[in-house]
């Protein structure tokens, strides 16, 4: 198993999951690390922000259903980094209701003396709290929240904790964890509100670096570039390399 | 969930608010790395505590280990006190997170009046995490009180799920007691 596998989740949709995904394990690869990075929303959206769009091809799905191995899916995406796709068959994965009791346990399973080799492994959830979450938070000792700065969220962020709080309860675990500010829009005032609520709760535990709303950030999936390739000299590169060390370092607020 | 001073303050009501009311603390740094719901029975008025916590806070469905996600029935209007006066309680075929906290306030109040209660889980076929946490917090909370409380013929799935969790040795079911059912 890698060094640290954290996993990326925040239940509520569209609060930067993906793009955390995309643009932190790009800089931490290209500060030397060598970075896993499995996809598992069915939606796929990790393998797009990469430029991989290949639906025929397996991926995590098919090794959860124990029908390949983890090593065989490993699609290098950049250097010293590799990606796994979420595959046609994960929605399966999140509806199966029959096939035993060892569903939450599957991806736990197949990163069991896999990757060995790798720094970190890292995992895009879905927006959800079913099985494949579930997976997730079995197979991770490291939660990454990304939030947005809005009331909602703060609210969102609320489940969220109920939910790992169980999961830390009944799997007698106790998760490094950390949030990200990962869609802060610095021009509307409740933002620091709910940042300030946020540092209350989570006393360092939130990352020092705060990725600000900008248009690029939103540009770059559809050219499948991360942004440090869209535009590396830009604020929002800039924030993800700065990310990445506080990421390494643990700087938090 | 307190209101804000402030005047100044944007966000209205804190929703992470009930972090700071739990035993358990928060997620970086604390003692719930012992074992599982002992710091919830801990404190004396846990009972009362908790079942807030599980009504406000635990609203939907997670960690769903070999269950299907439809809801139940019946589930709200056991809520009252009315119902209660038998010492055998009859689990639904599906528990989850929807009604947890009802079927909660049930046992709780089963076991303020009696000194054991026995619960007949013979007919699960679903069930949750939140659920078995619920009978775990039960179980110890009977303990401290010097009363019981009996699982009886769990069902291959609630044994199933129990293992998976690591739980089934706290409960005190395992594949031997399913075998009189
Ligand atoms: N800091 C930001 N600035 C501008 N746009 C952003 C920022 N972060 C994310 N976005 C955009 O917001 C949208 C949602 O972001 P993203 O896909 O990363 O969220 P998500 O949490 O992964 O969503 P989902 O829950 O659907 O998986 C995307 O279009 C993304 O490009
Ligand atoms: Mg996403």
């Amino acid at each position: 198993m890698a060094e640290r596998v954290v996993a990326i989740i925040n239940q509520k949709g569209g609060v930067g999951k993906t793009t955390t995904s995309t643009n932190l394990t790009h800089a931490l690869a290209k500060s030397g690390k060598k970075v896993t990075v499995i996809d598992l929303d069915p939606q796929g959206h990790l393998a797009v922000s990469f430029g991989v769009i290949n639906p025929n091809m397996s991926g995590i799905d098919e090794v959860m259903l124990g029908n390949t191995e983890i090593v065989q899916n490993l699609i290098p995406v950049r250097d010293n980094l590799q990606l796994i796709i979420a595959g046609p068959r994960l929605q399966e994965i999140e509806q199966l209701t029959e096939g035993g009791a060892k569903r939450g346990d599957l991806l736990r399973k197949a990163l069991h003396e896999n990757l060995d080799d790798q720094d970190f492994v890292f995992i895009d959830c879905p927006p959800s709290s079913g099985v494949l979450v579930a997976n997730a938070l079995f197979a991770a000792d490291e939660i990454l929240i990304p939030m947005a700065s809005d009331f909602l969220a703060l609210q969102g962020l609320s489940h969220m904790m109920g939910t790992i709080k169980r999961f830390e309860t009944v799997l007698k675990k106790n998760y490094k964890l950390s949030l990200v500010m990962s869609r802060y829009a610095s021009t509307r005032r409740i933002s620091k509100d709910v940042l300030n609520t946020i540092l209350q709760h989570f006393p360092e535990q939130v990352l020092t670096t705060v990725i600000r709303e900008t248009a690029l950030l939103a540009e770059c999936p559809s050219f499948g570039k991360t942004i440090l390739e869209y535009r590396p000299g830009s604020r929002s590169a800039r924030d993800f390399r700065s990310l990445a060390t506080d990421f390494l370092e643990h700087k938090v607020m | 969930m307190a209101e804000k001073e402030d005047e100044n303050n944007l966000i209205g009501f804190d929703p992470l608010a009930w972090m700071n009311d739990e035993s358990l603390a928060t997620g970086g740094s604390t003692k719930n790395t012992e074992t599982d719901s002992k710091n919830d029975v801990d404190n004396k008025q846990g009972l009362k505590v908790e079942s807030n916590t599980f009504e406000d806070n635990i609203t939907e469905e997670v960690l769903d280990v070999n269950i299907d996600s439809e809801t139940v029935a019946d589930p709200n209007n056991q809520q009252n006190e009315d119902i209660i006066d038998d010492s055998k309680i009859t689990l639904d075929a599906t528990l989850n997170i929807q009604n947890v906290a009802a079927l909660y306030e049930r046992l709780v109040n089963q076991l303020e009046n009696q000194n054991q209660i026995e619960i007949d889980a013979s007919a699960v076929v679903s069930i949750d995490t939140a659920t078995l946490q619920l009978l775990i917090v039960l179980k110890q909370t009977a303990i401290k009180l010097h009363k019981e409380v009996i699982i009886d013929f769990p069902s291959d799935r609630f044994i199933e799920a129990a293992e998976l969790l690591g739980l089934s040795e706290m409960l005190e079911v395992d594949q031997a007691a399913a075998g009189f059912f």
